[in-house]
């Protein structure tokens, strides 16, 4: 954002009104981050949630057909692949 | 929920036309836009603090046009929506006052002004709306929840045009009344990057709604796979929650 406003002709960025208009642009700037930090945090949450759904997918399979002699290890998508 | 939605389709799209539109607006702003001959360099904060009141506003109202269909069809995506539609708006509203608290210290010397409609009816929505979460977290029952945070939902939203014309009609003391229902008072050069400004924050606001509907609906999901696998224990969430399930 300063590399935006330092760039941009006529900026008064060492005058008191230059630095409100930079605050209240970097305010909204950051709002809009953190946000995207809380939903990065909240997807990475999904993201283990959905690993540890997989593990116990593949746990239960495996409990419950333990001679089957399919890998129980290996998901339907790895078995077609090997 | 019946059926399934999908609303990362487009998400890509969406996101870049923002990106652009943003990029768009910034440029205007600081190369294309004069300065103002009144207030000076001060009131290019004008181009994100009534943008983004306007897009808040425009999302609670938004909220409760979602209520409706939940409150008219029973369907929990509604009330998904609305919820997001709320909680998006609050962060978009809460930019807007931090913004426009700044350029009223930088304009008037005054973070803020209590005798002036414009401020205090804006504060008002918005704590009108900070109390939606915590009404839905009070409520354990979902399906209560839902109904209730509707009904809410649905009388917020109409508080806010009711709440726009009563300003209309108040006296100004110092906020500047730009924008009427008689039309925008502003030069042409301003006027364009107004209104990209505002297209720019309208996209920014429905990317990011529906980058939240994705994450919820996929994590709705990802609970309701796992209910299937496993069983109803395991997937039953930890605690009593705001957001819909």
């Amino acid at each position: 954002m300063s590399a935006i406003l330092a760039a941009a002709p006529a900026v008064p960025l060492n005058s008191t009104a230059g630095h409100y208009v930079a605050a209240a642009y970097i305010v909204v700037l950051a709002v809009i981050l953190i946000y995207v930090a809380i939903m990065a945090t909240r997807a990475q949450r999904l993201e283990r949630e959905l690993e540890q759904l997989r593990r116990d997918v593949e746990a239960a399979r495996e409990k419950e057909a333990p001679g089957n002699g399919a890998d129980p290890v290996l998901t339907t998508a790895e078995r077609k692949s090997a | 929920m019946p059926g399934s939605t999908t609303y990362g389709k487009g998400l890509r799209t969406l996101s870049l036309a923002t990106v652009t539109t943003m990029a768009a607006a910034l440029a205007l702003v600081f190369f294309y836009a004069p300065v103002d001959a009144s207030t000076g360099f001060v009131q290019k904060i004008f181009y994100v603090h009534v943008p983004l009141a306007i897009i808040s506003l425009c999302g609670f109202v938004f909220g409760g046009v979602m209520a409706v269909g939940y409150l008219r069809t029973g369907d929990r995506r509604w009330d998904m929506r609305s919820y997001v539609a709320i909680h998006m708006a609050l962060i978009f509203g809460i930019a807007g006052l931090i913004s426009g608290s700044i350029w009223a210290k930088a304009s008037w010397g005054h973070w803020w002004v209590w005798n002036e409609p414009t401020l205090v009816s804006f504060l008002i929505v918005l704590l009108l709306f900070c109390t939606y979460q915590p009404l839905r977290f009070s409520i354990e029952d979902p399906e209560r929840q839902s109904r209730y945070a509707s009904v809410f939902a649905i009388v917020g939203g109409a508080f806010v045009p009711l709440n726009y014309l009563a300003v209309s009609a108040a006296t100004a003391y110092v906020h500047p009344r730009v924008l009427t229902l008689s039309g925008a008072h502003l030069p042409p050069s301003m006027g364009l990057t107004f209104v990209v400004a505002l297209i720019a924050f309208a996209l920014l606001y429905a990317t990011l709604w529906k980058y939240e509907m994705t994450a919820k609906n996929t994590r709705a999901q990802v609970r309701r796979l796992r209910r299937t696998l496993l069983g109803d224990d395991i997937a039953r969430p930890a605690g009593r929650s705001a957001a819909p399930s």
